[in-house]
């Protein structure tokens, strides 16, 4: 358990924004976290999508149930936070 | 008595080099405070000012251009100009007077190394002039908006700004001290009079002076009229600088210099002016867009600056010209949503007329730009102001000090541009920014960014009144809308109507 600072770099808005979490953290909460800063403030809610995350230049995301201190992320890491439609 | 002209003299008179016999050259003209480039002095005696001025002359000048400035003044104190102009247009001084005023004073330091140190004795004449030129526009540029002070308290800010650790300010001192605070007296002549000088100071002070003109504040108008023409006459301190390296085969370490010089200005003009030419000043009274107005004076005129001179243009040219459309619009939106942390109020300027316009000049931009203010848009006609405003840190990059941003929308193009080095992960906003950092890494590692002293705990409480009070952001300082809002009335008329049909 400890602050995290990652740099957040979510789809859609137009600046990098310092996001705090904890190392324990999953993705999906990773990217709760940081939609505090862009969704509803810049960018629109996606009803039905849901966040999904991801090392910049990469295009897989990381898995949703990865904790931060399990994937790897150095502090201030910039991730990806990208709208994903669910799968029918 | 007959007074022989100044061109049968003044070549003779400024002859002032000498071989020094009780000390080396290198003891009289020190390399780290020279940056003689290995050259000795005789290479630098070549050196020709294609502007001559003696300090005669000079004094005859000025005194008459002061005057006429001053006057303006005294005439227009009682027009309540600043009382009746459209608080979008103070914002524009406001923002000038802090960044532009003390870097001037700060100028006249680097004026002066190259008066003392420079090897080139036409360049030691030159800049003696250039250093009064400095020194005059601090305190013109001190004393002009020391009128607002009593009614504005944001007007302080024309004195205060530059000691702060405001961001931008932070922005502004780390380009400053990069060009001239901490630069050999040649380097200085390239980076800060040909690269930031003649290349930059045209935008914000013809720029705005067209403009100010254009908003009846006569007094601006004149004031940053009369600044300019001295910068364009020590901006030319440079070129011939340039000229005697080429021809010596340092063209490459020149280029470098105009290169860094040229994107950290670059950046500086995107946050400064951009949002001032393009949002804050009142529609009706915009010349022509921030875009048109660096095409014709950066892109058509510096360019032919660069290879008259034998340089080349800067390697990332194609990268700026693209930027050109996009960078200052995210500079506006930061700096507007991040209101608080500034010391003017910014002007939204997204009005439906505003947009149009916008989109005119810069197509594309509701489907990029506009999305983003859309959101913000329907919050202020809400009243849902939690949600106008920020609750984290923008990331700013560990070059230029700025957010690290992009388009927005249907165009999202933000990208981190990170470098490690020496263990520590640095963020930059640019390719261009980090190659600037990476052609001297030491001279920039130590820096810590606003975000850096942040996550140090330099910043408490760690909230946005612990920031502010860490950026000397007092309250009745800090920035909130312009117009407070009025502009969201009509698009609640808009709603209005659209709920009546």
């Amino acid at each position: 358990m400890a602050l995290f600072p990652i740099t957040s770099n979510f789809e859609g808005d137009f600046v990098l924004q310092l996001v705090a979490v904890d190392s324990e953290c999953t993705m999906d909460e990773v990217a709760a976290a940081a939609a505090v800063h862009s969704v509803g403030r810049r960018v629109r809610a996606r009803p039905g999508q849901i966040m999904r995350v991801r090392r910049q230049g990469s295009e897989d995301f990381l898995p949703r149930s990865m904790r931060v201190s399990e994937s790897g992320l150095k502090p201030t890491e910039t991730v990806e936070i990208i709208w994903e439609a669910p799968k029918h | 008595m007959a007074v022989l002209n100044r061109m049968d003299w003044y070549d003779l008179a400024r002859t002032t080099n000498w071989t020094p016999t009780y000390v080396t050259e290198d003891e009289l003209f020190p390399p780290l405070m020279s940056g003689a480039f290995g050259l000795p002095q005789d290479a630098w005696e070549k050196y020709d000012e294609p502007y001559k001025q003696t300090y005669p002359e000079y004094v005859k000048v000025q005194r008459d251009k002061d005057a006429g400035a001053y006057s303006v003044k005294a005439a227009l104190e009682r027009s309540r100009i600043f009382e009746n102009a459209d608080p979008g247009w103070k914002s524009v001084m406001k923002a000038h007077y802090g960044a532009i005023a003390r870097g001037e004073y700060a100028a006249a330091s680097a004026e002066a190394r190259m008066m003392r140190f420079s090897k080139a004795p036409g360049m030691r004449n030159m800049s003696t002039l250039g250093c009064l030129d400095e020194i005059r526009h601090g305190q013109m540029q001190l004393y002009f908006p020391h009128e607002h002070v009593s009614k504005d308290r944001q007007m302080d800010w024309a004195f205060k700004a530059y000691d702060t650790n405001e961001w931008g300010m932070i922005a502004a001192r780390h380009f400053f001290d990069d060009i001239m605070m901490t630069r050999d007296a040649i380097s200085v002549s390239i980076m800060l009079t040909f690269s930031f000088e003649t290349g930059f100071t045209n935008m914000q002070f013809l720029g705005l002076a067209a403009d100010a003109a254009e908003a009846g504040d006569h007094t601006f108008a004149n004031l940053i009229s009369s600044i300019q023409t001295d910068e364009s006459r020590h901006a030319q301190i440079g070129g011939p600088a340039l000229k005697v390296l080429i021809e010596n085969g340092q063209k490459a370490e020149a280029q470098k210099r105009v290169d860094i010089a040229v994107w950290g200005a670059w950046k500086l003009f995107s946050v400064l002016t951009g949002p001032i030419m393009d949002y804050y000043t009142p529609l009706e009274h915009r010349k022509q867009s921030f875009k048109e107005f660096m095409e014709e004076w950066i892109v058509a005129q510096f360019e032919r600056a660069l290879t008259d001179m034998g340089l080349d243009l800067p390697w990332y040219w194609d990268i700026f010209l693209k930027d050109l459309s996009e960078t200052h619009h995210g500079m506006h939106m930061g700096s507007y949503f991040w209101r608080p942390t500034v010391w003017w109020n910014p002007a939204a300027g997204v009005t439906p007329d505003e947009r149009a316009w916008l989109e005119e000049k810069y197509p594309g931009w509701n489907d990029t730009w506009g999305q983003c203010w859309d959101v913000i848009i329907d919050n202020v006609v809400d009243g849902n102001m939690a949600m106008a405003y920020p609750e984290t840190l923008p990331y700013v990059c560990n070059m230029c000090q700025l957010p690290i941003l992009g388009t927005p929308g249907k165009g999202w193009n933000v990208k981190d541009y990170p470098l490690e080095y020496n263990g520590r992960l640095y963020h930059f906003g640019s390719e261009v920014d980090r190659w600037c950092f990476e052609q001297e890494p030491e001279r920039y590692a130590g820096h810590l960014s606003i975000v850096d002293r942040f996550l140090a705990g330099m910043i408490q409480p760690m909230d946005l009144g612990g920031a502010l009070n860490y950026m000397n952001l007092a309250p009745g300082e800090c920035g909130d809308d312009a117009h407070n809002y009025a502009w969201a009335e009509v698009y609640r008329a808009l709603r209005a109507e659209k709920k009546a049909s």
